[in-house]
């Protein structure tokens, strides 16, 4: 314990000095190099949201030991959520986005007779739990005005000054977000039930023998990551401006994060959002422009080349290649 | 009113008949190397997309097309056997994800080969009514129900009766007790696969003759045959049957009595049912396996 102790501060250390510039860079470098370019900058912002999804997902599959394929459910509640409480009931939009996570993991609830089910099972009852959030958001027509979506949704407002509905603006939040997520997601990792949940993914049994409740405990980790997940769709909402059942709910909101975490490594914190950055943009930017449908087929092929080839994903690849003193475990990287 | 429930149930039962082959090659699989095959519903509409371009490029009737629809799928599920067999470790989530890659390459190739427009045969003899007293279908669903039934009933006897399907079910029951009888696992494994995707081939054709086909529809009927294995119980044949009869009967009087936008959340509403109340699943509970 102590052992790994000192080597996490040892890495820590040496991080400090990296991670304080890489921030300001991404706050002020990103914006100033591509303010310019509209449609670059809306893609990091799509790519951001995305990674945000990942690192939820990730943190769920990494710390929970639960696969899902049902992220759109959350993603979609979060959206929807915090749009109607802006519009009909007149919510602050900073608020509304919290309360749109809170109702995805309120969602979550719903989903927790499924963590009785191991492995495959848990995968594919979220899965079909995704496919009734979305039926209920076109049927319930009442409330969300079903099929025809909701249009003209409040954006983010002006602060201090500053007028964040812009693509900037939005960047800068979403940015925030996602290194809000990630150092959440460190912190857990690192605490007593970051432990219980690593000892948990060794063996379960004997976890559970030393008096820790791995249902509780997993079923934290999906709420955590349905918030997340939630919140990220609240941005989106109020980004976007406009929301329909079949976009809010997308498989694409599944599908794009899964591609991102595995690609970049998801038992990283890292691998997720370096994931979906390199992913989204490419898939957008190079992608899109040879086929402009159907062209996720190459995403598809990714996801099977990477869990044949490195199911570890590149980060923790990368990091064996370069031969480093003190190197940890991959789990840890 | 009574007419309108039988008619239901009627139409249940035959949708039922084309959702039993498709769960049921998902039990297959299952039963031989405990994974579920994420993309078999893309599998399934795969062999729907063949039947549309034999009717649409070589104006053949859809049925004619079953051959050289069972020859694609059965190749590509092969491929998808090649692809899982290659997993080195953690094998029951890494061939989640692996195949749900496979889905998702499937779905964009259908969408780059046939377009996201929703297709349907253009054959009038399969859309024919089929009048049988107060009952009444499509000739093309009591058509597939039949030979639905007929690919049931050989089923059975090729796992009941044949060396081959013995083989299949003894590696189910025991993976280690059947190799030391002299069974290669690996090739039962494949032989699961290709029957699963002779069943997708049939499932495939059925819903192109009687239904509609896009691209999108491949996720909705890998969840249904989950839906349906759930319902079963993961493992039992007839528990597969009962569960597909279920979810079609039930997809058919949701459309009848409510109307036909609910009917997929009817079929999700049985599922949450069953999950909440009968965690096991109506037969049996030898399959599930659970955290505590």
């Amino acid at each position: 314990m102590t052992d790994a102790g000192a080597r996490v501060d040892a890495h820590a250390v040496g991080r400090r000095a990296i991670v304080p510039a890489l921030v300001v860079a991404l706050y002020l470098v990103v914006p100033l190099a591509f303010a310019g370019n509209l449609h670059l900058m809306s893609l990091v912002v799509a790519s951001l949201t995305i990674g945000g999804i990942a690192l939820a997902w990730a943190l769920l599959g990494n710390l929970g030991g639960l696969v899902s394929f049902g992220h759109a459910a959350f993603f979609g509640v979060g959206s929807y959520a915090s749009a109607l409480l802006v519009m009909k009931a007149g919510w602050p939009i900073a608020a509304a986005i919290v309360a749109g996570g809170a109702s995805a993991a309120l969602a979550a609830v719903l989903v927790l007779p499924a963590l009785r089910l191991r492995g495959p099972y848990f995968a594919l009852a979220v899965l079909a739990y995704a496919h009734i959030f979305r039926i209920v958001a076109t049927e319930w027509k009442s409330l969300t005005n079903g099929a025809g979506g909701i249009g003209s949704i409040p954006r983010f407002p002006v602060v201090l000054g500053y007028d964040f509905s812009g693509k900037t603006g939005a960047y800068w939040i979403v940015l925030s977000l996602v290194l809000a997520f990630a150092i959440v997601y460190r912190r857990v990792r690192y605490s007593d039930y970051g432990l219980a949940l690593s000892a948990m993914h060794d063996s379960e049994e004997a976890t559970r023998a030393v008096g820790v409740n791995s249902v509780l405990l997993k079923a934290a980790m999906l709420f955590l990551s349905a918030f997340m997940t939630g919140v990220m769709g609240a941005f989106n909402a109020h980004y976007i401006g406009f929301l329909e059942p079949d976009y809010a709910f997308s498989g694409l909101w599944t599908m794009l994060p899964i591609v991102a975490a595995i690609f970049g490594g998801y038992r990283t914190i890292a691998g997720p959002l370096f994931g979906a950055v390199v992913v989204y943009l490419v898939d957008q930017l190079v992608f899109k422009a040879v086929m402009p449908i159907g062209h996720q087929i190459v995403l598809g092929a990714l996801l099977g080349a990477m869990i044949l080839w490195s199911p570890e994903g590149l980060l923790p690849a990368l990091a064996n290649r370069l031969p480093r003193a003190g190197a940890r475990p991959s789990r840890d990287a | 009113m009574t007419e309108l429930v039988l008619q239901a149930l009627y139409s249940g039962v035959l949708t039922g008949s084309s959702y039993a082959l498709i769960a049921l090659g998902l039990a297959l699989v299952f039963g031989t190397m405990k994974i579920i095959n994420l993309a078999h519903g893309e599998l399934v509409l795969l062999g729907a997309y063949i039947a549309y371009t034999c009717e649409s490029a070589l104006g053949v009737n859809p049925l004619l097309a079953i051959p050289a629809a069972i020859v694609v799928v059965c190749i590509a599920t092969a491929l998808t056997y090649a692809l899982v067999a290659r997993i080195g470790r953690d094998r029951e989530l890494n061939s989640l994800l692996l195949t749900y890659g496979v889905g998702v390459m499937l779905t964009n190739g259908a969408l780059l080969l046939w377009k996201a427009d929703i297709r349907s045969t253009r054959s009038a003899w399969l859309q024919e009514a089929f009048v049988m007293g107060p009952l009444y279908s499509m000739r093309s669903e009591l058509l597939f129900f039949v030979v639905s039934v007929a690919i049931i009933a050989g089923l059975w006897w090729w796992l009941a009766r044949t060396w081959a399907g013995r083989a299949v079910r003894a590696v189910a029951s025991n993976r280690e007790a059947a190799k030391l009888m002299g069974i290669d696992p690996h090739r039962v494994e494949l032989a699961s696969f290709v029957v699963a995707g002779l069943l997708a081939a049939f499932a495939g054709v059925a819903i192109y003759s009687f239904g509609v086909i896009q691209p999108s529809l491949g996720t909705s009927l890998t969840i249904k045959a989950f839906v349906i294995t759930v319902l079963a119980g993961m493992g039992s044949v007839p528990g597969v049957l009962v569960g597909a009869l279920l979810l079609g009967i039930t997809e058919s009087l949701t459309t009848t009595f409510l109307s036909s936008a609910l009917q997929e959340l009817a079929g999700m509403v049985l599922f949450l049912v069953v999950l909440f109340a009968l965690p096991n699943g109506l037969f049996g509970t030898a399959w599930r396996r659970r955290v505590r």
